[in-house]
């Protein structure tokens, strides 16, 4: 079996001939493990089973002064975190959109090097990447109090923003599907380290609908759903797999179960994530970089599991902790690297 | 007493019209306005914390419920200038520096504000110089540290260190709060408290006030 078959029978609840992998790192924590594995390619060095397309976050126009400026029109600020930036401003003041405009979701950037990638990475399984997907991307143009409130508000705005935001999501899955695309990867943080930021009734009245139409197109279409949504967000799990989720990512450890949910769900449901990025990678020992991972790879032996941090690796964690990990989901038994 | 628990009610609900004009009604009944801010907006606002803590409230009923109680405060605040009535205690808050993120500190500012607190927010990307400046010139009861990520989670045991070598230390409390913190880690680095979530921050904080 290839990556992409691996990950396949990952998805359809079977059992894999090994734990697939696919791990994400920050700028920083990147630059370290290129130091590291070069003159090795780093894609090469980190054998993920998972192929990144199209562009999570988007196209960015440089502002000078460290700041640039998303085809939103949003402004971030990336003087300290350089990965994502945080937004300044506020492109939407008001609750309106009488006088905004959305950009072109079928801008060629989003589309260009999926060719390539695809041949260059035929092995590994293709996701069309779709970051701030509905919640974030509203509050990245309103301000994220602005629209906590707006819900309370506003609740027409809001409604009519994230319409207009699945509309130009769908419009973009819609051109990825010209190509050999298996998944689409949404991104949108709901939770907070203990709940939903907006609680289940707003995230049922607001976001639900959209999301059920967003992961009807992809599915109608035969492609897989993927969302990452950080925090504490395990209680709508049932309302995502009803409307066809089929892979939870981050599955942080410091805010969930991971091991009853696994128990949970296997076979319903695919968690890609859970090695802790709060606690264990910046803060624990190799040995204890080591435990969890073992003990993760024991758990996901039956399918229904993709190892990865919980999140990109951040640059506090030292390399001897991300060479941890590495080594050992590389070295399992029945996986060989080609 | 019906129109302070109109008044609660009104706050509780997110109503700011409601609660501006409760409050107006109180003042012109002549009830005193330290009674208003306690068993009003105070009372109010321990209860939008209570509905939080038990996962009946969220952040969008928080924000609603502080913006009218913000709103009360304003039309309050000269009668209480005017009877010397005082705030219970200073806190100076921020985000530590290299942490640009606000939505968690302004929780907590807000709750603490409505725990009858004068709170002085110092912003984001905060260094322990902006700190120390701080306590000097405000000469607050607490200071707040808020993180979100474990890279500037560090910037907190610098404060704590930074007071300690102004000789500041014994002035004013430390809290500090933010997804990755811990109890553990506060007792690490020698802070006084942690707070999981902005109501649990008010709470402690005028628990704290009360000795």
């Amino acid at each position: 079996m290839n990556k992409r078959e691996v990950i396949r029978a990952v998805l359809a609840g079977q059992t894999p001939p090994y734990v697939p992998w696919s791990c994400g790192f920050t700028q920083e924590a990147r630059t370290k493990l290129e130091e590291h594995f070069k003159p090795l390619d780093i894609e090469e060095a980190l054998q993920n089973h998972i192929l990144k397309l199209g562009s999570d976050i988007g196209f960015f126009t440089d502002l000078g002064n460290n700041h640039v400026q998303d085809v939103f029109g949003v402004d971030w600020d990336r003087s300290i975190d350089k990965d994502i930036g945080n937004v300044t401003g506020c492109v939407l003041p008001e609750p309106t959109l009488q006088h905004y405009f959305f950009p072109d979701p079928l801008d060629r950037r989003f589309f260009a090097e999926i060719p390539d990638r695809i041949a260059r990475y035929r092995d590994r399984f293709r996701v069309f990447q779709i970051g701030f997907s509905l919640y974030e991307r509203a509050w990245t143009l309103r301000g994220l109090q602005n629209l906590l409130m707006d819900f309370y508000d506003h609740p027409d705005f809001v409604h009519s923003l994230f319409e207009l935001i699945a509309d130009y999501n769908i419009a973009q899955i819609q051109e990825a599907m010209n190509y050999e695309i298996d998944a689409v990867y949404f991104g949108d943080d709901w939770g907070q380290q203990r709940g939903l930021q907006m609680g289940p009734r707003l995230w049922h009245e607001f976001i639900y609908p959209e999301l059920k139409r967003m992961y009807s197109f992809v599915h109608a279409a035969g492609k897989i759903v993927f969302i990452h949504s950080c925090g504490d967000v395990d209680e709508v799990f049932e309302d995502l797999i009803g409307i066809g989720l089929n892979c939870f990512n981050p599955f942080q450890p410091e805010v969930m179960n991971v091991e009853s949910l696994m128990e949970h769900y296997r076979g319903r449901l695919t968690f890609h994530g859970g090695l802790s990025t709060q606690r264990t990678l910046p803060f624990g020992t190799v040995e204890d970089v080591r435990t969890e991972t073992k003990r993760l790879l024991k758990m996901g032996a039956q399918g229904s599991y993709i190892f990865a941090p919980a999140h990109d690796v951040e640059g506090d964690v030292p390399l001897e902790n991300m060479l941890a990990f590495i080594e050992l989901v590389q070295n399992q038994p029945g996986y060989r690297d080609p | 007493m019906i129109l302070l628990d109109d008044l609660r009610k009104s706050v509780i609900d997110g109503d700011m019209n409601a609660t501006q004009d409760q409050v107006h009604k109180a003042l012109a009944e002549n009830i005193p306005p330290e009674k208003i801010l306690a068993d009003g907006l105070i009372s109010a606002m321990s209860e939008v914390g209570r509905m939080f803590e038990n996962g009946e409230f969220y952040v969008p009923e928080m924000l609603i419920s502080a913006r009218a109680m913000k709103g009360g405060l304003a039309i309050l605040r000269p009668q209480l200038a005017a009877a010397n009535i005082k705030a219970i205690g200073k806190v100076a808050i921020g985000t530590v520096q290299g942490d640009l993120h606000d939505i968690g500190k302004n929780l907590v500012g807000m709750m603490l504000e409505g725990a009858g607190f004068e709170v002085i927010d110092l912003g984001v990307d905060v260094s322990s110089e902006k700190y120390i400046s701080a306590v000097m010139e405000h000469h607050p009861d607490l200071i707040g540290l808020s993180a979100l990520l474990t890279t500037t989670m560090p910037r907190m045991k610098d404060i704590v260190l930074a007071l300690k070598a102004a000789g500041l230390r014994d002035k004013v409390k430390v809290m500090i709060g933010g997804a990755p913190l811990t109890q553990q880690y506060a007792t690490d680095i020698g802070a006084d408290i942690y707070a999981p979530d902005a109501p649990s921050a008010a709470q402690c904080a005028r628990q704290l006030m009360q000795g």
